[in-house]
């Protein structure tokens, strides 16, 4: 079957990021597919490139990316939310003038049409909140 | 058949009550996460109208310590029987 | 009355949180006017202290924050005109349908269960 998580929980504020990348590999070790996460809520602070967790703590930011390299699961970050909470990736950087950006590939900025396209799209769409 | 999926415990939050609320008569009901402490003997009772629909997820339970204290009525399944449950599901609901 | 209400769409949009101390609200509310700008039959439900949303007088926020309110007035203009609530959520803050900015139809826990199941999507915030 093929899948999508919608992940709304911010990484180590709430366990919704940690649910989801457990739901993830079991569902994938099942052999469905994972399409795509979206990253919607404060679920958008997982596309932050410059999370940087004690070494002895799951690196969660690490763990979608490894996702996509490991499976092809797309990562999409809505960009509404994104923006509002500080998480640009080069391209809107530089649109709006900031010296750095927070967010990189395989991480994409999306618009929210994306998550209702997949929501109706995939065979099963599963919400991970905080 | 739907699959509704609650992450709070009954005695913090009562989004439980607008989950059942919602919950057609061949609906399942997953805890996870906090939610899992709806499976204790002490709380069960809230899911009464669930009867043998009823699931926790083994690996927050344990996480919990709560593993040994789940109520006889609650079936418990690890994170391959959550997806089991997702794949029999025509779609699932996250209430929080 | 509601034997004649449709319980069935695209999208179902479910708002369990009240306006301003999050912004699960506006979120959802986003996500509702962008499946319904894509052509999908949208509907909401609002439950629990989301009924608040619901609530005439809801203005901004003391810093300019948007609230919901605004959202609320643009709905009619995607189309999005099923618009139920939780009856209980409303009892139980006391409140009627006559306090409120919009008309959404009462719905009782056996009609909350056929929304629920008669729509392709459902997304809860």
């Amino acid at each position: 079957m093929r899948y999508a998580l919608l992940v709304q929980g911010a990484p180590y504020s709430s366990q919704a990021s940690h649910s989801a990348l457990r739901f993830s590999e079991a569902l994938l070790a099942r052999g469905n597919r994972l399409v795509c996460v979206f990253f919607y809520h404060d679920g958008v602070y997982n596309a932050a490139r410059l999370a940087a967790p004690p070494q002895d703590e799951p690196h969660l930011v690490d763990a979608w990316v490894r996702l996509n390299e490991k499976h092809g699961t797309q990562l999409q970050v809505c960009i509404a939310a994104a923006l509002r909470r500080g998480l640009l990736d080069e391209r809107e950087a530089s649109r709006h003038g900031k010296s750095g950006h927070s967010v990189e590939p395989p991480f994409e900025l999306t618009g929210l049409g994306q998550l209702i396209d997949l929501g109706l799209g995939v065979d099963r769409l599963v919400t991970f909140a905080p | 058949m739907i699959l509704h999926i609650l992450n709070r415990s009954p005695s913090s939050s009562l989004v439980y009550r607008d989950a059942l609320a919602g919950m057609g008569p061949e609906d399942r009901l997953l805890l996870v996460e906090d939610g899992v402490q709806g499976a204790l003997p002490s709380q069960v009772r809230h899911f009464e109208v669930v009867g043998d629909r009823l699931f926790a997820l083994r690996e927050d339970l344990v996480a919990h310590g709560l593993d040994g204290h789940c109520d006889a009525s609650v079936q418990v399944v690890d994170v391959d029987g959550f997806v089991a449950l997702t794949e029999e599901a025509d779609k699932t609901v996250s209430w929080f | 009355m509601q034997a004649e209400t449709v319980l069935n769409g695209d999208v179902l949009v479910i708002l369990r949180h009240p306006p301003h101390g999050s912004s699960w609200l506006r979120e959802g509310l986003d996500a509702a006017l962008v499946a319904a700008a894509f052509g999908q039959t949208v509907s909401l439900l609002f439950q629990g202290d989301g009924v608040l949303g619901l609530l005439q007088g809801q203005g901004p926020g003391p810093l300019g924050q948007k609230g919901s309110s605004a959202t609320l007035d643009m709905l009619a203009m995607y189309d999005i005109e099923s618009l139920f609530l939780d009856a209980r959520s409303l009892a139980r803050l006391g409140l009627s349908t006559e306090s409120l900015q919009l008309p959404a139809s009462p719905l009782e826990p056996p009609s909350i269960a056929e929304l629920i199941a008669g729509h392709r999507l459902v997304l809860t915030f």
